[in-house]
């Protein structure tokens, strides 16, 4: 499970709220947005790059989905909480995208795999196995059952903000995730006594990523 | 539905989404008490949930932040010249923005040189410029010192030291605007070719001839702590690899910053093995893979 959005520690960052900042920057704040950039990239990064399953889209969807937000911050009525928005312009960037994108022809892995042969790497981990075999298997679902999956699984939301990120009601997530999870079962249940990985969390790879 | 009849995954994933109605759930649960191979495919349901959550989910890579706060920027100068709102992106808290930024049109000095704009000698002898990939790239112009770097090289000092000839089949480099001469020292002291291009590498296009990525990129010259790092790097996976490097191309890999480093596996019929590694401690971003010149 995923640790609860990241609570600003005092000691680096003053006691403002996503909703204060983005009305901050409705305001002509010019810093605003950037703060609730920085709080919560991460976290949009990791939700389009497993529900993408390709890091070129989700750096584009991600990109298009802050422009969006910073475009129509002043539409956010504030029902939500800001990660809930956010998370619904990221989701639906990355859905618009599956879309229009027809399926993607199977690249020729061929030459890869002969050179990985004659040339294993020694830091090539059990675990970043596993997270490609995971995001090979996502992109055999429906884009519905994957966001669904996505959000409760691997980023550990609850159901019910799940739904509201989905924007259908709370069954419609269970029995998206229920039915993705059936689909990958016979795919990924090899994995079941691998499971016990080490988990290279959010916060560990910004703090490598930021000094 | 007990006895003889099994129940399917769906059904199973559904009892555990308690999706089912009370009669069917009891009769499913009735059922599982004593049939063990649904009661197996129930445990493969639930260790789909643990692989999931298991599964790392990255941080956002520096290339992707800094691309974004650079769209957002964008948003603040075109809302700010038309006259709207202020609101919008700070820069001042990304990470090495002044270096990377420092080539920006808004930050570029009025009197800085136009960088040496770098051609391709065609077949028939001709001097076609060098394209630029605007395509992704998520660096921008060349700076003016890297300018200034990239006048170490000329086509034939560069031929000179074998670098290029690879069967004739590479176009070499020359330049189109005067540039200060190289000294041959500082050609000859690269045993590979080193281009700067920023491009942004994506496994599809390491599946590409690299020729048309890496060539017409400016090759630079040793001198700048930068440089010398890469050449730490470079040598760093030559022992690794136990090959010739033959060229080598600052960029970035899936907006990671990236150093690509391409050797001769096989020179008579184009192979290279491509390393693709971190700047910062040369360790693969990952695995060696084989490409074509």
């Amino acid at each position: 499970m995923n640790s609860p959005p990241e609570t600003p520690s005092p000691a680096d960052r003053p006691a403002v709220s996503d909703a204060d900042l983005l009305t901050a920057h409705i305001n002509g704040d010019p810093h605003a947005f950037s703060e609730i950039v920085k709080r919560h990239r991460d976290r949009m990064w990791a939700v389009a790059l497993r529900t993408l399953g390709d890091p070129d889209e989700a750096a584009d969807a991600v990109q298009d989905a802050f422009v969006s937000a910073y475009r129509k911050a002043g539409t956010f009525r504030g029902e939500a909480a800001v990660t809930t928005w956010l998370h619904r312009i990221v989701v639906n960037a990355c859905l618009d995208r599956m879309r229009r994108k027809s399926i993607r022809p199977v690249a020729d892995d061929e030459l890869i795999e002969a050179a990985e042969r004659d040339s294993p790497l020694p830091d090539q981990t059990v675990e970043r196995e596993v997270s490609m075999e995971v995001s090979a298997a996502l992109k055999l679902l429906p884009t519905d059952q994957r966001a669904a999956l996505v959000l409760v699984d691997m980023m550990g939301y609850s159901v019910e903000d799940a739904a509201q990120v989905l924007d259908v009601p709370s069954g419609t997530v269970k029995s998206r995730c229920a039915r993705g999870r059936a689909k990958l079962a016979p795919i990924l249940s090899h994995l079941r006594n691998r499971s016990d990985l080490s988990r290279v969390s959010s916060a560990k790879g910004a703090e490598l990523r930021d000094g | 539905m007990t006895g003889d009849t099994h129940y399917d995954l769906d059904v199973l994933a559904e009892l555990a989404e308690d999706l089912l109605d009370a009669g069917t759930a009891r009769q499913v649960r009735e059922h599982l008490a004593v049939c063990d191979p649904c009661g197996e495919l129930l445990a493969d349901l639930a260790a789909v949930r643990e692989v999931l959550a298991a599964t790392p989910t990255p941080a956002m890579p520096m290339g992707v932040a800094l691309r974004i706060d650079k769209a957002l920027a964008a948003e603040l100068r075109e809302a700010e010249s038309y006259g709207a709102r202020r609101g919008g992106v700070g820069l001042a808290e990304t990470p090495d923005w002044d270096e990377l930024m420092r080539d920006s049109p808004w930050e570029r000095p009025a009197e800085a040189p136009e960088p040496a704009r770098l051609g391709v000698v065609a077949e028939d002898g001709t001097i076609v410029p060098a394209g630029r990939r605007a395509a992704r790239r998520r660096r921008w112009a060349m700076p003016a010192v890297a300018a200034a770097a990239a006048a170490a090289v000329v086509g034939t000092a560069v031929v000179s030291s074998g670098l290029l000839a690879s069967g004739g089949s590479g176009p070499d480099l020359v330049f189109e605007a005067d540039a200060p001469s190289p000294t041959r020292e500082e050609a000859r002291a690269r045993a590979y070719a080193l281009t700067d291009s920023g491009h942004n590498y994506s496994d599809q296009e390491l599946r590409q001839p690299l020729e048309g990525f890496l060539a017409p990129a400016p090759i630079i010259n040793g001198g700048s702590p930068d440089v010398d790092k890469v050449d730490t790097c470079v040598s760093k996976v030559a022992t690794r690899s136990k090959l010739t490097t033959y060229a080598v191309d600052q960029g970035q890999y899936n907006g990671q910053e990236a150093i690509i480093v391409a050797s001769w596996k096989d020179k008579a019929s184009g192979r290279l093995r491509i390393d693709i590694v971190d700047p910062f401690n040369c360790k693969n971003l990952r695995k060696p893979m084989l490409g074509r010149w």
